[in-house]
């Protein structure tokens, strides 16, 4: 936290930057903004606790209000905590050391589309679901649909290298953004060109692209387009096991298949998901794909992808339980009374593997989860030619708030553990931000230190969202 | 009466939510922060109710940075109103004397003025023009907005009824239905005004009591009843009145597309949505060009719950915005089922796109149908 003399130094400096209706010190303010959507931070709210909050809040209109704010910030070495939509799943926006919370929701201008090399460029505050209702409009779709789209933001999404449900055939946010406007924390604005391939040295935007606010601010972005799919099409099938449910996936991506979906739920996530609603075997395994696409390229996608399914034991269950999934894919990101109660607590580390140790992280890490007192569940999704993720997804109640943070932080120790044990990483779409700051340096191994020096360099007065990432934690 | 109870479970469970109606928020829209958001009035309340942290003078006016458009609803999963617990909220601040100022002056104007505008009430209805015809007698509750504000939307409606063969009753002593005090968390000073017009529409000789405005149609036929003060006639907006007359209405065509924006009041918190197509569609000749948020994905116009008295740059953007959605469709006409939502849009609207209130556009059909035969 910032003394009072240095805070209202800043205050008066940044005051003249945005105006005053564009700042605030209000406690009332920095409640309300203090939060994403990190279920240990949810929780805690629940139970009455009160988070760590910034000193002020700033909400910057324009990228060069966005540059003097970090130029004063940077001066006064203030730490930044940068802000998107706030729907994040790791505290990424916690401001764990106070400061200044740069909200960028009002950089929410969607520019013109370029509809000869079909790319939108956009500020860095608009909302998923704006921009995805802007383009449909123009017969594209972004191809990025997480399933906090409604809440979560462009900044939000390249800040976290974010993945939607469709990433099979999409690709994830890494992919889809060619183009990227950003502030240094020393204020200088820099831009990379939006070309689709280049060959002049390293690719800096990827630099930034997952960097969670702790190199800079993404302000500006521009995003591929796609023609809306002449269809949609769904398919279900049942597996007996994992290891044959994961084998048909494999083999689909082999044979050059790229289904816009694909979702394989293990036997306690297939009941809970779809017992209630359809028949199918006790214990088994439900795969659910989605085709995208001409409808004559679909037939042929599909009954290719079926054969290859029945060839390794599988049950075809028709569209319906994988449409249902699509029409109701939002539903599981509501609260729940029973979700909501007492000191209860559920996360998901959304790791990711190669096809070769896939199956090895998924039993390693639910062993050691399951030994913490956690109800895991889990579905493979977001998979590709050689390999993917899994959503190692757990659930937790405890007797008081003690007990139910300190059960909470176990999983998650023995989870990650697990995961790196067995060849995994740690995240594939949700990012690091709080949760999973302190392994990264285990995660990023040798190459942490590459990382580090980045870090010293941009951002030598370590201004930048400090304690994200491995990065300017403080003792 | 929602139990306390209840209201500590709802409260909870949309401060846990990851903001999943945020994005149809039109204040959400108007101030792009995360606290006059459906999830950030809910943490506000949340925080009152389990003792963490009191409401201070800044979470008053979050409070108050409410429409009570309940667009959130139509987003809601597990259906929590906002809306109705921001009210109830609004109840409790009252009850303290911690309204905002702009709210207690606004409660002095009507109970000074019995409208909310400050107007004389001598002149509320007396300028419009009745004939005294044997039809059926309806009495017509004129509303604030429409006798002060939008006197040719009033005036139509008369003789629009009249047209239709009816016999139109006012009487000069409505006063304002409640609907600004009791959405602001006044109950008690707007359930005087429910008592006194209880009193004064049950002496009128009419067969029913006819309301253009949904602000006094919700009030009348839900506040008024729920806390015992009852119509003996019963109450119709007029998009009902008219489909129920749909073959006797006026027809002719147009230069140019209509779309429909449905009041909050009207179509939300009464579930009126069909009534006013079936008309615009009957008297027009063509279907309504929806607009991409349309019945209960409709965005509100910026007016209601006290937002345009205490922060009227905000109201208009939202008005702005709505106009900037009707727009979108083509549409040379933007009609509503409500003067108020009519005075809003109509006022953040230019030459490209009319904005008429229901009664109005059936008259503008009727006259121009004249004009031909003539």
């Amino acid at each position: 936290m910032l003394d009072e003399k240095s805070k209202k130094k800043a205050y008066e400096r940044i005051l003249k930057i945005v105006g005053e209706e564009h700042i605030t010190v209000q406690e009332t303010d920095k409640i309300l903004n203090a939060h994403d959507a990190w279920p240990l931070s949810e929780a805690k709210i629940r139970a009455g606790e009160i988070l760590q909050l910034a000193d002020m809040i700033v909400f910057p209109g324009t990228v060069e209000e966005v540059s003097k704010t970090l130029a004063v910030a940077n001066e006064m070495k203030i730490p930044i905590t940068p802000v998107g939509g706030g729907a994040g799943t790791c505290g990424g926006t916690v401001p764990v050391y106070g400061g200044i919370q740069l909200d960028l929701k009002r950089l929410n201008k969607i520019y013109e589309i370029d509809h000869n090399s079909m790319l939108v460029r956009v500020q860095a505050g608009v909302v998923g679901i704006d921009l995805e209702e802007a383009v449909n409009r123009h017969g594209y779709t972004t191809g990025h649909t997480p399933t906090s789209l409604r809440a979560s933001n462009i900044g939000g999404f390249i800040a976290t290298r974010s993945g939607g449900s469709m990433s099979s055939l999409y690709g994830k946010i890494e992919d889809l953004t060619l183009g990227l406007q950003l502030v240094l924390p020393n204020g200088s604005i820099v831009e990379t060109k939006a070309v689709p391939r280049h060959s002049v040295g390293p690719d800096l935007r990827q630099l930034f692209i997952g960097s969670e606010g702790t190199l800079g601010i993404i302000t500006e972005a521009t995003l591929r387009l796609f023609p809306i799919p002449e269809e949609r099409r769904f398919r279900s099938i049942t597996f007996p096991d994992v290891h044959s449910g994961l084998e048909a996936i494999r083999k689909i991506f082999r044979v050059g298949i790229l289904p816009s979906v694909v979702r394989l739920y293990d036997p306690e996530d297939a009941a809970l998901s779809f017992s209630m609603h359809f028949e199918f075997e006790e214990g088994h395994c439900m795969l659910l794909l989605a085709y995208d696409g001409d409808s004559k390229k679909i037939d042929i996608d599909e009954q290719q992808s079926l054969q290859i399914c029945l060839d390794e034991g599988g049950v075809d269950q028709g569209e319906g339980p994988s449409k249902r999934w699509w029409e109701h894919r939002y539903d599981m990101y509501y609260p729940t009374r029973l979700t909501t109660g007492g000191y209860a607590i559920g996360d998901t580390i959304d790791i990711v593997a190669t096809y070769d140790k896939l199956e090895n992280v998924y039993h390693a890490m639910k062993e050691a989860m399951e030994a913490e007192d956690a109800v895991v569940m889990s579905h493979f999704s977001h998979m590709y030619q050689n390999g993917g993720s899994i959503y190692m997804i757990f659930f937790t109640s405890q007797p008081d708030a003690e007990i139910a943070w300190e059960t909470y932080k176990r999983i998650w120790d023995v989870g990650v553990a697990a995961c790196l044990r067995e060849g995994g990483t740690m995240s594939h779409q949700h990012g690091v931000g709080l949760s999973r700051s302190t392994y990264t340096e285990d995660e990023l191994g040798s190459s942490f230190s590459v990382l580090k020096q980045i870090k010293d360099v941009l951002d030598p007065n370590g201004i930048m969202n400090p304690g994200k990432l491995g990065l300017g934690v403080r003792k | 009466m929602i139990e306390p109870e209840k209201i500590a479970e709802q409260v909870r469970m949309c401060a846990a939510c990851p903001k999943m109606c945020r994005h149809v928020c039109p204040t959400f829209f108007a101030w792009r922060s995360d606290a006059p958001t459906p999830h950030g009035r809910a943490l506000l309340m949340h925080q009152d109710v389990v003792g963490t942290r009191d409401i201070d003078e800044r979470g008053v006016e979050v409070l108050y940075q409410c429409l009570e458009c309940s667009h959130c609803l139509t987003w809601c999963k597990p259906e929590i109103d906002i809306a109705t617990l921001v009210e109830i909220k609004r109840r409790s601040l009252v009850s303290k004397n911690r309204q905002p100022t702009g709210i207690s002056e606004l409660v002095s104007l009507v109970k000074d003025n019995h409208n909310p505008f400050g107007e004389d009430h001598s002149k509320r209805n007396n300028w419009i023009k009745t004939k005294k015809l044997k039809g059926k007698k309806i009495l017509y509750f004129t509303g604030c907005t429409a006798a002060y504000r939008e006197k040719e939307s009033a005036q139509d409606t008369v003789s629009l009824l009249e047209q239709l063969g009816f016999s139109v009753e006012l009487t000069p002593d409505e006063w304002c239905c409640g609907s600004p005090l009791l959405r602001t968390g006044n109950q008690e000073a707007g359930l005087e005004l429910a008592a006194h017009n209880v009193d004064v529409l049950n002496a009128v000789d009419a067969e029913e009591i006819l309301v253009t405005c949904p602000g006094c149609y919700r009030v009348l036929t839900t506040d008024y009843p729920e806390n015992g003060h009852e119509l003996n006639k019963p109450i119709r907006h007029v998009s009902e009145f008219l489909k129920h007359e749909l073959n006797k209405l006026p027809t002719g065509s147009l230069d140019g597309g209509v779309t429909y924006h449905d009041p909050c009041h009207l179509g939300r918190h009464s579930d009126v949505y069909d009534a006013p197509r079936e008309v615009i569609k009957r008297v027009s000749g063509s279907p309504i060009v929806e607009m991409e948020r349309t019945r209960d994905n409709a965005m509100c116009c910026g007016n209601g719950a006290g937002l345009r008295t205490l922060f009227r740059d905000y109201a208009k953007k939202i008005g702005a915005e709505r106009i900037n959605q009707a727009k979108t469709t083509n549409a040379k006409y933007l009609v509503t089922s409500c003067p108020f939502c009519k005075e809003m849009l109509d006022a953040q609207s230019d030459d490209t796109l009319t904005v008429l209130d229901l009664p109005e556009f059936v008259m503008m059909i009727s006259k121009g149908r004249d004009v031909k035969t003539d």
